[in-house]
């Protein structure tokens, strides 16, 4: 994995390995939420949670492992040490689960759920971006990184209410 | 009403804050680390929520498809690619790409799977969604 991290202030345009690495991730996404929706509904969504995060933890140890195995250690490089609230990521995805169950079993069901939270997704992403948030670099996006949102997102609305037009 | 629809968009928030903070984590660390670390934590916090909910082993649990298992699996590599992502692409692109990815994928199941939809929508979204990944490459 390459440790480049580009340090210009002026956005650059993605790579096409980035690009196909997100649709790439994207797809595993689909299959993540599949696999946790199937045991979800068998169990109960939080166990589903728990079971998808106990699994994980114990996935990343052995990928962490197979790495450090085949990779000599080399110096770290200068990055500063990450702020304790750097580790609390997990906190507010497990709150996800929580957080959209509710709002899935109430009349919003599952196609105003999805609508909402990509809504809140990009915008709080934006914002993110527009004033550097949380140690993560500034930058503010092209005329054209905007125009590919409002495309993928009219899009991803077309394709939720597709379904939710059928049911 | 207006209290679920304000929940629904936290969810939302939700995702993104996560991916920020792994990706501050990973800057400091490496992408696996901070996906190691999100799960992790993540777990911590879900136990006692399943005790209050109920139980850490439903009865079911043992019955469940083996797939119903490999979605932590999946999640790890997920969350490590967020990470790579966040700090070349920034938030928004990263974010928009993912669900790119993910909406893409979901279509081709649904078609798969035979999953009632209106089709010509799910097409419009399709190409729609196409061009967005390519004026995202463009200058």
């Amino acid at each position: 994995m390459p440790a480049r991290i580009p340090t210009a202030e002026e956005p650059r345009r993605p790579h096409p390995v980035e690009i196909l690495a997100a649709l790439c991730a994207g797809s595993l996404l689909t299959l993540m939420l599949l696999s946790n929706g199937m045991m979800a509904a068998h169990t109960t969504p939080i166990f589903a949670s728990l079971t998808a995060h106990g699994v994980g933890t114990a996935v990343a140890v052995l990928l962490l492992l197979l790495f450090r195995l085949r990779t000599p250690p080399q110096p770290r490089m200068a990055a500063s040490r990450a702020p304790l609230w750097a580790y609390l990521g997990g906190i507010s995805g497990a709150l996800t689960v929580v957080v959209s169950t509710v709002v899935v079993n109430s009349s919003l069901a599952l196609t105003g759920t999805m609508a909402l939270g990509l809504a809140g997704q990009v915008v709080l992403a934006l914002v993110f971006d527009a004033t550097g948030a949380l140690g993560l670099e500034r930058r503010l996006p092209r005329r054209n990184d905007l125009l590919a949102l409002a495309a993928i997102v009219a899009g991803t609305l077309l394709i939720i209410f597709a379904r939710g037009g059928a049911a | 009403m207006i209290w679920m629809i304000l929940l629904g968009i936290c969810s939302g928030m939700l995702v993104s804050l996560s991916r920020q903070l792994n990706g501050r984590l990973a800057l400091s660390t490496s992408a696996m680390q901070s996906s190691f670390w999100n799960h992790l934590v993540g777990f911590a916090v879900l136990v006692p929520c399943a005790l209050i909910a109920g139980s850490l082993w439903p009865a079911e649990a043992a019955s469940a498809h083996w797939f119903a298992w490999v979605g932590g699996a999946i999640g790890v590599v997920f969350v490590a690619s967020g990470s790579w992502l966040i700090p070349r692409l920034g938030a928004a692109l990263t974010g928009g790409l993912l669900v790119a990815g993910q909406m893409l994928s979901s279509v081709a199941l649904d078609l798969l799977r035979g999953v009632e939809a209106v089709l010509w929508m799910q097409l419009a979204g399709v190409a729609l969604i196409l061009l967005g990944v390519y004026l995202s490459r463009r200058g």
